[in-house]
This record gives C-alpha cells, sequence and structure tokens, in this order.
C-alpha cells in the first residue's frame, strides 16, 4: 500500500469500566477491561474494518476514538492534536470532522423532525443556518445519498429502513468530515438493502476521500467494503492485516474459527468446507482468561497460552497479530 | 417421496385487520415437510416467512391476525379443524418451535428446569425426581456444563447461546415429529451460530425430526437446507432442492438476492448487485407480481395477474413466466 497521510492514530488505548456492588456506598469491587491496549492507525481515504463478537466492545471503541467516552489511558491522534487530552471546549471545532453512522435508523432519528432538519442539524449547530447556501447544500446532501429532494419534508416513519440509513449517512456528511464511524451500518437491514447501503458508502469514501472505521461482525461485507482489517476480541486486537492477506492467509486461530464459521451461499461449496467449531462462549470480560484470552476456546492452545500474554507481532507486511503460536520472521540479513 | 409428507399445508391465506387496512400476509402459500427432512424458508423481513410458520401451532394472535382459507395436513390431521383442547397436545409435543429471542421466549419467573419439566409432566407424564433428572439429561445433551447446577438458574443468568440452548432442549424434550426454528441463531455471534446449527442438526439427524428452519442468511440455507422455499411479500415465488436453487436459481428475486450478498469464497467484487428500489407495502400489493416494481426482467404481462408457480425443472417450481 502507498504510504498515505494518516488522519487518525489510536496509540494504546484502554477503556475499563468500574464495576460497583452496595447500595448506599458504591463500591468498586472489580474493572471491566473494555478496550485493553489497542492502537492502530488509519490513513487517509482508506476503510479499516472492525470485526469481533458481540460484547467485544466494538463500539466502546469506536466511542472512545470520537471521544464520546473518554479513555481511561492512551492517546488518540487527530490532526496534529491528542484528543484525549483536549477539554470538551477545545474539542468542539474538531468534532465536526468525526462523525458516526450508527446501526438503528429506527432510533437513531428524532421522530419529531422532518428529514431536512436531522440532516441540517449539524449546520444548525455551527450557525450555518442562516447562509443562503444552507437549504441548497440540504437538497445537495439528499440527492448525494440517493434520496429525491421531494421527501425532505417528510418525518422518518414515512421512509423505510434503507432509506432511514440513507439519512443518517446524509446527516453524517454534512460537514465533510474527514473520518466517520460506521458502527453496524447495516445489520438493521434487509438482505437485498444491505447491497444498496454498502455500494452508497463505498462510492462516498472515494468521493469525497472519507476514512471509515467500519464496524460490523459480518465478515463478507467487511471484506467488501476494507482495505484493511482489525480482528478484536475481548478488548483486544488479536490480527490486524490488509484485507487480502487477513482473508486468504489469517494467522490467528481465532480469525480462521471466524472465516470458517460463515456460512457461504452454495451448497456445493458448503458441503466440502470443514467448519472449526469453537468449543465454549466468550468468557466475561470482568474476569478475562490469563494469559492470551482466547486460550480458553482456542483448537491449538498450549500450556503455555495461560502464563503468557501474547503481543502484538509483525510478520511482514503490516500484518500483525498476536498469538505465541506464530512466530516472528527471522530478521533478514542485510 | 412415495411417503405422504409429515406437513402439508395447501393453500395457506393468513391476515391482519389493522388501522390502515388489511394486511395480506400470506397469500395462498403451500409447502411440505417429509419426515427427517429440513425445510427452510428464506425471504426478507415482512415476507410473511414467521407467520406461515406460527399458522402451524395456530399461534397467530386473533384479532387481528386471522386464517383466512386453507389447509394444514400434519401426519393426516388437519390441525386447523382440530379443537383447541386437542391442539395443545399437539403443541410442544409433536411440534416444536424454537423462537428467535430466546429472552422473550422462556418465561422469566420460572427456572430453565421448571420450564422443561412443566413440558415434561404435560405431554410426557414425568413427574417429581425422573422429571428432574430428565430435564438434567436433556441441558447435558445440549451441551449446558454442569446441568445439575444451570437447572436451578433462571433464564437472565445464562448468556445468549446458552439461553438458546435451553430453548433446544425444551424443543426436544418431547422428541417432536418436527421441530420450527424461527431464525434461531439471529441475536447470536457467528461462532456461537456455528455451535447452535450444528447442535440442531445433529439432534435432527439422530431423531429423524423433520425441520423448518427460517431465515434470511443464505449462507445457513446452503449449509443445512434440503429444500428452499424463497417467500417475497407473502407469496412463494420459487421452491425446489437447495442445490437447483442455487446453482440454476430462476427467479429475478432469488438471483438478486443470491448476487446482493458478498461471498467469502469468491475473489472479491468491485461492487455489489443490489436489487432496487424497496419491498412492498403489504397493504396496498402492486397487481399482478408483487416484485415487478423491482424486477429487471418484467415484461407488461407480469402487471395483468399473479403469475403460478411453474414447474421449470423436476421439482423446481418458480412464479415467473
Amino acid at each position: 500500500m502507498m504510504n498515505r497521510e494518516v488522519i487518525i492514530e489510536i496509540k494504546h488505548l484502554k477503556k475499563y469500566f468500574p464495576v460497583t456492588s452496595g447500595l448506599i456506598r458504591r463500591k468498586k469491587i472489580a474493572e471491566l477491561k473494555a478496550v485493553d491496549d489497542v492502537s492502530f492507525a488509519i490513513h487517509r481515504g482508506e476503510t479499516l474494518g472492525l470485526v469481533g463478537e458481540s460484547g467485544c466492545c466494538k463500539t466502546t471503541l469506536g466511542k472512545c476514538v470520537l471521544q464520546l467516552y473518554r479513555a481511561t489511558a492512551g492517546e488518540v491522534w487527530f490532526s496534529g492534536k491528542d484528543l484525549c487530552k483536549l477539554s470538551g471546549k477545545q474539542l468542539r471545532p474538531l468534532r465536526r470532522n468525526l462523525q458516526l453512522i450508527f446501526q438503528d435508523p429506527f432510533d437513531s432519528l428524532d421522530p419529531r423532525f422532518t428529514a431536512s432538519d436531522i440532516i441540517g442539524e449539524p449546520m444548525q449547530i455551527l450557525n450555518m443556518h442562516r447562509t443562503p447556501k444552507y437549504r441548497q447544500r440540504i437538497n445537495e446532501l439528499i440527492q448525494i445519498v440517493g434520496l429525491s429532494p421531494n421527501m425532505a419534508d417528510r418525518y422518518p416513519h414515512e421512509f423505510s429502513g434503507g432509506q432511514r440509513q440513507r439519512i443518517g449517512i446524509a446527516r453524517a456528511l454534512a460537514l465533510q468530515p474527514g473520518f466517520i464511524v460506521c458502527d453496524e451500518p447495516i445489520s438493521a437491514l434487509d438482505v437485498s438493502i444491505q447491497a444498496q447501503i454498502i455500494n452508497l458508502l463505498d462510492d462516498l469514501g472515494k468521493q469525497f476521500g472519507i476514512a471509515f472505521l467500519f464496524i460490523s461482525h459480518d465478515l463478507a461485507v467487511v471484506r467488501h467494503i476494507s482495505d484493511r482489517v482489525a480482528v478484536m476480541y475481548l478488548g483486544k486486537i488479536v490480527e490486524i492485516a490488509d484485507r487480502d492477506s487477513l482473508y486468504e492467509t489469517p494467522l490467528h486461530p481465532y480469525t480462521q474459527a471466524l472465516l470458517s464459521a460463515v456460512p457461504i451461499p452454495d451448497p456445493v461449496v458448503e458441503n466440502k468446507r470443514k467448519v472449526i467449531i469453537l468449543k465454549g462462549e466468550v468468557p466475561s470480560p470482568i474476569n478475562p482468561p490469563s494469559g492470551c484470552v482466547f486460550h480458553t476456546r482456542c483448537f491449538r492452545a498450549t500450556e503455555a497460552c495461560s502464563a503468557t500474554i501474547p503481543q502484538l507481532i509483525d510478520v511482514g507486511n503490516g500484518h500483525q497479530v498476536a498469538c505465541l503460536l506464530v512466530e516472528a520472521p527471522p530478521a533478514k540479513p542485510n | 417421496m412415495s411417503e405422504a409428507p409429515l406437513l402439508d399445508v395447501r393453500n395457506l391465506s393468513v391476515n391482519f385487520h389493522t388501522q390502515d387496512g388489511i394486511v395480506r400476509a400470506i397469500d395462498g402459500v403451500s409447502y411440505n415437510v417429509n419426515r427427517g427432512e429440513t425445510i427452510a424458508l428464506v425471504g426478507e423481513s415482512g415476507c410473511g416467512k414467521t407467520v406461515s410458520a406460527l399458522s402451524i401451532l395456530r399461534l397467530i394472535p386473533d384479532p387481528p391476525g386471522k386464517i383466512s382459507g386453507g389447509e394444514i395436513f400434519f401426519d393426516g390431521v388437519d390441525l386447523l379443524a382440530l379443537p383447541k383442547n386437542q391442539m395443545l397436545n399437539v403443541r410442544g409435543d409433536k411440534i416444536a418451535m424454537i423462537f428467535q429471542e430466546p429472552l422473550t421466549a422462556l418465561d422469566p419467573v420460572l427456572t430453565v428446569g421448571r420450564q422443561i419439566t412443566e413440558a415434561l409432566e404435560q405431554h410426557r407424564g414425568m413427574y417429581g425426581h425422573v422429571a428432574q433428572e430428565e430435564a438434567i439429561r436433556l441441558l447435558k445433551l445440549v451441551g449446558i456444563p454442569q446441568p445439575d447446577q444451570r437447572i436451578k438458574e433462571y433464564p437472565h443468568q445464562f448468556s445468549g447461546g446458552m439461553r438458546q440452548r435451553a430453548m433446544i432442549a425444551l424443543a426436544i424434550s418431547c422428541e417432536p415429529q418436527l421441530i420450527i426454528a424461527d431464525e434461531p441463531t439471529t441475536v447470536v455471534d457467528v461462532t456461537i451460530q456455528a455451535q447452535l446449527l450444528e447442535l440442531i442438526r445433529g439432534i435432527t439427524e439422530r431423531l429423524n425430526t423433520a425441520l423448518i428452519l427460517i431465515t434470511h442468511n443464505l449462507g445457513i440455507v446452503a449449509r443445512y437446507a434440503h429444500r428452499v422455499y424463497v417467500m417475497y411479500a407473502g407469496h412463494i415465488v420459487e421452491h425446489g432442492a437447495s442445490l437447483d436453487i442455487y446453482q440454476h436459481p430462476y427467479h429475478p428475486y432469488t438471483k438478486g438476492l443470491l448476487a446482493s450478498v458478498p461471498r467469502l469464497d469468491e475473489p472479491r467484487k468491485t461492487r455489489l448487485q443490489p436489487i432496487e428500489g424497496q419491498p412492498p407495502d403489504l397493504i396496498q400489493l402492486p397487481k399482478g407480481c408483487a416484485f415487478k416494481p423491482r424486477c429487471s426482467e418484467c415484461t407488461d404481462s407480469c402487471s395483468q395477474s399473479a403469475p403460478p408457480l411453474i414447474e421449470i425443472a423436476p421439482g423446481h417450481y418458480a412464479a415467473c413466466p
């Protein structure tokens, strides 16, 4: 991949939620390690897919990046500033460049607002609604996302799920952001509509050079839309690599199991495939297993896995994996 | 197959009377299931998959819903003509159901064990210790660790995957001849989904149980179903052996669905091929073929009358002229 400008960089990000007990005097009894030492960078116009099971805290990570949750520790670098160190007031001018597309288009739109109010609200907050271009910009946005301008004065309930998601996308685009977090943007939509929205996001990314953090549990969709993919398990990134590298040669046993568990819509292929069935369920993040967090379900785990915490190592071409069984390539002789 | 099918649904229609008008949830749907066979009902939300399965057990809320026509023969008996008290002997005993959301389907104020023993008392005449031990055996069978402890716990103490396992244990408690699984794995993750579906497959094969799998996930259908029924806007638009449907889809909707999902085993496409437009409003269905407004291959004759199912190859039917 070309060496492009990094738009957002996350370094050793941690988010711990306190677990409290007691009725009157709330006592902290444990910590839920939602995001535990996560680092990655996203380049301008690049899409990073983030996959993992529910409860592995993909959404929390997305919110920490956008400063909707303040991280416990770590840094988020965006346009030369560490967002984690800024106050709410200092963050405000930067927020216009950081947008979010939500999972459920039925919950994320205010039912009392018309489509044009919803799309225009980000501009209103910045006092841009008094300019003559305001209305024109809304119409432009409505057309960009594939709706027709005569729908502008309708209310959310008059739209179908796919159309609502388009309104949510138009709202995210309103201030021409450089970076958008898409939190499961298609999982609430019907199969035949999903492809429409994916194509739209794909086009917008290319047209406006937007970088996406695309959070999803659908591995086939993530492969389609992402340039790079990160796999998350219990608050940690276990593997991160270029799309093709990850899907063709997955190195972490968890990634291998995830990929093999995705059913393929073809009975002939399905009959020949061997599926890796993982034992058990995702352990609680309050009391994660020792060593490698995946060792309790891993089909290749050895004794060492329960003792040592594996670090992300680079096996070449930016393909990083955190597994004790994967060895770093020998250093190349000069 | 020469043997009569276990379940034979003929020309079933269900309407819902709402303030905005009559919703024709399903209209003239026919399908059948043989003993030990797995069939899949596939389609988008609102296409009538769940309604057509719920009506087998006569669980359609009435009002507003009403089964307005058709017959459902199960093992030679017309379920729609059965008196209510005899229907109770069918539900859970001969036909069991696995619901989509186990947290709402299981009773929150009863222990998991009690919910299973209740079915055992009702249908198999087991009481006390006998029922208790049978429930433990069932929980063990579906892979719940420490079943003798977990049996005393309530549904909220179970994780999502475990709850669905408990639902499966409940469904198989009376060794039914038919299990209806309504989106059994939509709320769980892919690795748990694989576990649960393998479990269901193992059980249906061992007990020779027929299975109706309701899902929108074309991958699951390909992996598990023998025959497939594709539904759109309350009609079956195509059905046949799973191999035929996937290799030679005939109806434009089936073709569109298969083309619109990205596949992991194929080279990555630069663009997905969506089905344009929106699913129709069931109150005001377009005249003729319901798929016409979104169809790329339609002709003038499509808007005249709804096309009937025609056999286009042995055992492969499609409703498209």
